[in-house]
């Protein structure tokens, strides 16, 4: 059946901004299906509100709208473009959703707009939790016992009938939001509450316990032939009762047996064939008991997935790009495989090695969130390692965490941290084998089957073994290099260095061999470069270096270091290779882009430790390395790798040492007319408590060496500052000291980015922050073109970040944070590497940074370049950057912004004028702009006078407004009729309680100091939980009334994204 | 748990590869060297007869991994000459695998790199070769060279050596369902529980059983089953089975289908180096789909040569080599792969249903 000829324009929607649960999977598989189906000649029209994506680059699609994901929006652009058809299935729950409400309100039918992939009935009978169980029964297919909840006293009456410990799933929500598990009375109150809530369908389902069961994922495809495959199966190393996308796994799955295999395979293709699944792609999850064998299924995705994700990248097998060409008429016979190229793409992959994934966590951001894993998805990243045996594939894909060279370090084994699931488990775990713990001890504890723990009893074996040995031998430094040791595990146990261990394997010629992802276990020849390391053999696989330039990627996503990073590097590898350079990627991040088969000519799937870089490096004899794209990861690498003797392309060690050496870097900054904040170096609160008298209150903390502002705080006091040494104490040393700043307040904060090469420089821009300084950038709202900031500062600031670019000597690119006070400019932080914001500004001026980035690099000089093309001013529109927090999924953690990164994701909205591009920004970040209702304020006492005129307009757009006494009696004494609450230590009923029965319609809540901080902590959670503005800084409380005034107007309109200024 | 010590494989080509040797004692074994891509399946595969003299090597690298269970044997014994593989279960709470091997005197080596195996075996097609303990290769390639020879020498019409000797009669599970007779080449177990599922009675015959000793059995229609070896070298069942094409309905699965088309005139060939799988692809025009199925084999049909009243129904999506063919003239049905999996997915297994219902419905009517 070839490609249905009535379909020449699809429309697809991403998934929005990065949050838990959906991250830049989607990217990759959005990006993936926009090729394949540009490649067909069809008319790709593309929807998504996140600029920090490869799909949203203009290239990608006949047509880009960074437009938020929402009907109203969805309804313009679909009558603009007329598509014919919209695949729902590449852009995660989100798209579904919309899909879903697009059909429910007539948007699809009126403009004739066919449903690919799944049609509404599929998507309800797969999301829709009662329905699905109807399926279930059809098929013969068995789930755990459970009641559909729809009130407070229905889930009451379901714990009674059901029996503790129980499972929450609510309905529709994505990464199991929402979902967790109670084990008594209490705690599950709590959570049917919030449970129900988070459903968009107020409905939860109670499930009976299955902890403790074995965890199974199928990855299938089907085509509209009704042929059916397998793609990969995935085990998860942790048992039942932690969310998958939170559990190490593992794949292929190891523990089945054939006929076990066999028959969870059929009733695979039974649901899928039931639930009405025509084409694409869907994941399937199954437990089973670990002794009697007996199978339940847990849940279905008719959908590509972060599972999805791994499993292409685990088997070379494409699945949203074959989803997407399914979905427009091809079968599966038709297509070919794109790795062996020979062979079809129905085919079920067949593995020759062990792929690890162990997912990262960021517990440490949210200070009183409690480590602990259920079935509420929490990570927010992943690692892959992939091995010849499990015990390498795990024991890299460890090192691929970047928590420690060595992997497994030394560590402190607690019983608690490995009987309770948590972020820290599998570390644990490994130390307490060592510490001796018996193999059915460790099982008791943690229910993990016992086939993995036998893995790392095995690896610790052969610790033993190098521990105990006197001398190193060839055979048993090559045996711990296959259980996946480290060099610097094994230098630390045998009292050598890393190097030590490189030097003495280099002369016993133990190096890693590189061996294909083919498919095919080798049945098959296969042309396409994707590799990754084993010491398992001695050979390689043929490969074809061309002198090569390697691009590093950044790793695992964290806060602080995501997609906007994937983005740069795979933006740079597309610029290398029209530079005619051959081009390694090498990453260990299976979500993203980077690490797609087709995006360099050879791909690495490796840790970015220096070992598995420089091993790389060593291999392909590439002529270098671009440290530059991929965030804070290959910057750290750097060093070590030019000592090895590799070539470091674009700016040199000397410059990016220059950016982050502080004495070095003030130096600079005080030959040129730049001004930096007044700061020290201290190791103890009596040290610190001399030098603030120097520096003067407010000033901001942090230890040194940090990323994304972690643990770091402004302090307004001593005793504050007393805390802050007490709490920290643990990470701040004489070795490493904290650094004490002057905070500069109520400044304006600016992000610039600039490319500079050898006789030339390159604004992309300036992005005015919304909120005043003290949040940290990556949470602040932007804006571009800047709004408050006079031109001629910015010119000046032009002026001075080209002059320290020089100064510096940056080849490349350079991201500077700066704040404006009094007309004076204030550097904070330099950052001699593409940026978080580098995606936002390209694509708001549609100046090719990354690209620019590589030519600088690459030596590329004015005259051929022509520099003077690219102005960052021309662009008419005004962008603004949103920001998307994971709050809702830390319930003990605090919503109030500050200098530590917390945001997971951003958005982006692009308007006519500043109200429209921050409406849609706000609205893209999944706020919602209440037409009536209550406005609560609870405010410091600077904020008072200035938020009054705010407080006025509201009344005259028909609000009415409440606050503390505090602010209600200034309100009352200045004109504004404003109703008085309690607040929490006052007594009920306060104000929380005002929020939580739903008076509220948005709050308000700006506070000082540590004490009123932790006094306003149940305003924001209120806030958080029920998913109502809470604005905590005045100047983003005035930028939200603009977006509010705005949306009351009813006038926006959508147009696609300007095309990239040409190279 | 069993001993250890250096072992090697050796191809009667030169190549040699060392790995980790489980067994008690010194047992070598000769035999074709193959390599299976399925994930599972470690003890079904071993079972199964039609890898008589073979050693077989798993691509898949860890093999053990849940231990051993006596229902998962395709016939009475082990039949593999040797199990190849990267890693293996041996644990002290799981070493059941290894065991098994053993006190079947079957070698196991193990830390093989089995990749480049492959890759040999991929690109040079499949030798003989020897799984040997030896404490040196020099020692290792001398003793292979000795027993390769040796083991040459045995009798070539391999499907008798695998075949029962004695009929054996087997009730089936369906009462009112036909009664089938099986000419045993070494069958598969799960051949006999997908036939006893949809028939009355069985009759399993040795493979040279006369053409009178299986009309005498009066049964419906006739299976043709999997076997080891050459399908050339099979000695009376070709013409055995030329006399019943037309009497009986005749489904021959793997050897019983490459004994069938010898029998309708039809010429096989030896692949290069074969189909050992659970994950090929199959168009069957017959019942219109395109699946997955289990594959065992060395030796294939030339489509030219049969006969043109005998269509090529199935074909393998991989290669394009025939995967099985039908004669509603002649009511026959040969398929190549194995629709009674074990190991591999079920996706074929209508074509039970279709020898039952179709073929033998059609006899019948």
């Amino acid at each position: 059946m070839p490609k249905r000829e009535d379909i020449k324009k699809v429309l697809i929607v991403g998934s929005g901004p990065i949050v838990i649960g959906q991250a830049c999977e989607f990217d990759y598989s959005g990006t993936q299906a926009c090729k394949a189906l540009m490649n067909e000649g069809l008319e790709v029209i593309l929807v998504n509100s996140n600029p920090a994506t490869i799909m949203t680059d203009p290239e990608i699609a006949t047509r880009v709208y960074v437009e938020p994901l929402k009907v109203e929006f969805l309804e313009k652009i679909i009558a603009k473009e007329k598509p014919d058809a919209l695949i729902p299935t590449l852009g995660g729950q989100t798209a579904l959703n919309l899909a879903l409400e697009l059909h429910q309100k007539g948007v699809l039918q009126k403009h004739r707009v066919q449903l690919l992939g799944a049609d509404p009935q599929v998507i309800r009978a797969a999301e829709d939790r009662e329905e699905f169980r109807g399926i279930l029964d059809k098929v013969g297919a068995k789930y755990a016992k459970s009641e559909m909840v729809r009130t407070f006293e229905q889930g009451l009456l379901a714990a009674e009938k059901l029996g503790f410990p129980l499972i929450l799933r609510p309905n529709y929500t994505l990464g199991g939001g929402g979902g967790g598990v109670a084990y008594s009375i209490d705690e599950y109150k709590r959570m049917i509450a919030q449970a129900l809530h988070e459903s968009p369908t107020s409905e939860c389902l109670v499930e009976e316990s299955i902890l403790g069961w074995k965890e199974f994922e199928l990855e299938v495809m089907r085509d509209r032939a009704g042929t059916f495959v397998v793609v990969c199966t995935i085990e998860n190393f942790d048992p039942c009762g932690v969310h998958t996308g939170d559990s190490i796994t593992v794949a292929p799955q190891q523990t089945l047996s054939d006929r076990e295999y066999q028959s969870m395979r059929d009733e695979a293709c039974k649901i899928l064939n039931e639930v009405g699944v025509q084409t694409g792609g869907a994941n399937i999850q199954f437990a089973t008991h670990p002794q009697t064998g007996e199978r339940v299924v847990i849940e279905m995705n008719p959908r590509v997935s972060r599972s999805s994700a791994l499993a292409s990248k685990a088997t070379g097998f494409p699945i949203a790009k074959i989803a997407a060409l399914l979905a427009v008429g091809y079968t599966l016979d038709e297509i070919k495989n794109d790795i062996t190229k020979v062979t079809p793409s129905c085919y079920e992959p067949a593995l020759d090695y062990i792929v690890t994934k162990i997912p990262r966590f960021a517990f440490e951001k949210f200070p009183g969130a409690k480590d602990l894993l259920t079935t509420q998805m929490k990570s927010v990243g992943e690692v892959m390692g992939i091995g010849r045996t499990l015990q390498e594939s795990l024991m890299k894909a460890v090192q691929a965490l970047e928590f420690h060279p060595e992997g497994f370090p030394e560590i402190k084994a607690q019983t608690e941290k490995i009987s309770y699931p948590n972020s820290q488990r599998l570390f644990h775990l490994y130390q307490a084998v060592r510490d001796g713990k018996s193999l059915q001890e460790l099982q008791d504890l943690t229910q993990i089957h016992p086939y993995f723990l036998e893995k790392l009893f095995d690896v610790v074996a052969v610790e033993n073994e190098v521990k105990a040995s006197k001398q190193l031998s060839a055979d048993l430094l090559l045996k711990a290099k296959r259980h996946g040791m480290s060099d610097a595990l094994i230098g630390r146990l045998c009292g050598q260095t890393s190097k030590g261990i490189r030097v003495s394997r280099e002369a016993q010629n133990i190096f890693p061999s590189y061996q294909q992802v083919d498919t095919c276990a080798g049945e098959f020849a296969s042309q396409t470069p994707y590799f990754y390391s084993t010491y398992w053999s001695k050979i390689s696989a043929p490969a074809q270096f061309k002198s090569p330039m390697m691009v590093i990627g950044s790793g695992p996503n964290r806060i602080g270091q995501g997609i906007e990073f994937d983005y740069g590097c795979v933006r740079g590898v597309k610029a290398l290779q029209r530079k005619g350079h051959q081009v390694i990627m090498i990453n260990s991040n299976p979500e993203t882009v980077s690490t797609d088969y087709d995006t360099s000519d050879i791909l690495f799937f490796e840790p970015l430790t220096t070992e598995h870089v420089g091993e790389v490096l060593r291999w392909s004899k590439a002529q270098g390395f671009v440290a530059q794209l991929g965030g804070q990861t290959p910057i750290s690498l750097a060093h070590e790798l030019v000592a090895q003797g590799y070539q470091l392309v674009g700016s040199s060690l000397k410059a990016i040492d220059l950016a982050e050496d502080r004495g070095l870097f003030t130096k600079i900054c005080q030959e040129l007319d730049f001004k930096i904040p007044k700061a020290a170096m201290v190791h103890s609160f009596e040290q610190a408590s001399q030098k603030v008298l120097e520096i003067g209150y407010p000033v901001i903390c942090r230890p040194s060496y940090v990323l994304g502002g972690r643990r770091m705080e402004v302090i307004e006091n001593i005793k504050e500052l007393q805390s802050y040494f007490e709490r920290h104490a643990e990470a701040i040393s004489a070795e490493r000291p904290c650094l004490m700043d002057q905070f500069l307040e109520n400044a304006l904060e600016v992000d610039v980015d600039l490319v500079r090469g050898q006789d030339w420089v390159v604004i992309g821009g300036i992005v005015e922050h919304i909120e005043a300084a003290g949040v940290h950038s990556g949470d602040s709202m932007g804006v571009l073109p800047p709004q408050r900031l006079k031109d001629a500062t910015c010119e000046r600031i032009e002026e001075l970040s080209g002059k320290l670019a020089d100064k510096l000597g940056i080849l490349g690119h350079l991201n500077l944070q700066l704040a404006i006070k009094n007309d004076e400019i204030f550097i904070l932080e330099a950052n001699p590497r593409s940026s978080r914001s580098v995606p936002f500004v390209s694509k708001a001026t549609g100046i090719p940074l990354v690209d620019l980035g590589v030519e600088a690099a690459l030596g590329t000089l004015a005259k051929v370049l022509k520099p003077q093309r690219f102005q960052w001013r021309n662009s008419p529109a005004v962008s603004v950057k949103g920001v998307v927090f994971p709050f809702r999924k830390f319930p003990e953690a605090d919503s109030l912004l500050g200098p530590e990164m917390k945001s997971t994701g951003e958005s982006m909205g692009i308007g006519r004028d500043y109200p429209e591009a921050l409406m849609k920004a706000l609205l893209s970040s999944h706020v919602k702009f209440p037409s009536k209702g209550e406005v609560f304020f609870s405010l410091r006492d600077k904020d008072k006078s200035e938020l009054l005129a705010l407080a006025k307009d509201l009344i005259k757009m028909g609000y009415s407004v409440s606050g503390t006494r505090g602010t209600a009696s200034f309100f009352a004494e200045n004109g504004i009729q404003a109703m008085a609450l309690r607040k929490v230590h006052e007594g009920r009923p306060h104000c929380v309680d005002r929020i939580r029965d739903g008076h509220v319609a948005f709050v308000v809540n700006t506070a000082k100091g540590r004490m009123s901080i932790d006094a306003s902590f149940d305003i924001r959670r209120a806030c958080t939980d029920l998913g109502i503005p809470c604005i905590t800084e005045s100047d983003a409380a005035e930028a939200f009334l603009l977006a509010l005034t705005h949306s009351r107007s009813g006038v926006s309109e959508v147009n696609p994204l300007r095309p990239t200024e040409p190279m | 748990m069993s001993s250890k010590s250096t072992g090697y494989l050796v191809l009667e080509t030169g190549e040699i590869y060392s790995g980790v040797w489980h067994g008690s004692g010194g047992i070598d074994r000769a035999g074709e060297v193959v390599f299976n891509t399925s994930h599972s399946g470690y003890e079904e595969i071993a079972t199964d007869p039609s890898y008589f003299s073979q050693i077989v090597m798993m691509t898949a690298p860890m093999q053990g991994n849940y231990g051993v269970d006596s229902s998962f044997w395709e016939s009475r014994k082990i039949w593999i000459e040797g199990f190849v593989c990267l890693q293996v279960s041996q644990s002290e709470r799981d070493h059941a695998w290894i065991q098994r091997l053993s006190e079947n005197q079957v070698p196991l080596l193990s830390e093989v790199d089995t990749r480049q195996i492959t890759l040999r075996l991929r690109s040079g097609g499949t030798p003989w070769g020897a799984v040997i303990s030896a404490k040196s290769e020099a020692e290792a390639l001398q003793k292979a060279k000795a027993l390769i020879a040796e083991r040459r020498k045995i009798e070539m019409d391999w499907a008798w050596l695998a075949s029962r000797k004695e009929k054996e009669v087997r009730p089936g599970k369906k009462s009112n369902g036909p009664r089938i007779g099986v000419l045993d080449f070494g069958a598969k177990e799960n051949i006999f529980r997908e036939l006893e599922a949809r028939c009355s009675e069985l009759v399993i015959f040795p493979s040279r059983a006369s053409v009178s000793e299986i009309m005498s059995a009066n049964v419906d229609g006739l299976m043709l089953t999997n076997g080891p070896g050459d399908p050339g070298d099979v000695q009376v069942a070709p013409g055995t089975v030329r006399e019943l094409i037309g009497v009986k309905p005749i489904f021959g699965i793997c050897m019983g289908h490459q004994i069938l088309g010898i029998a309708l005139g039809g010429k096989t060939y030896k692949m290069k180096f074969g189909h050992r799988g659970s994950n090929h692809p199959i168009k069957d025009t017959l019942l219109q789909q395109v699946y997955m199925t289990s594959q065992n084999h060395g030796y294939a049909v030339e489509p030219s040569s049969l006969p043109s009243h005998t269509k090529v129904t199935h074909t393998n999506l991989n290669d394009g080599t025939v995967a099985g063919f039908y004669s509603e003239a002649k009511n026959c049905l040969g398929i190549q792969y194995h629709p009674e999996s074990h190991p591999g997915p079920h996706d074929a297994s209508g074509l039970f249903d279709f020898f039952v219902n179709n073929m033998i419905g059609k006899g019948k009517a």
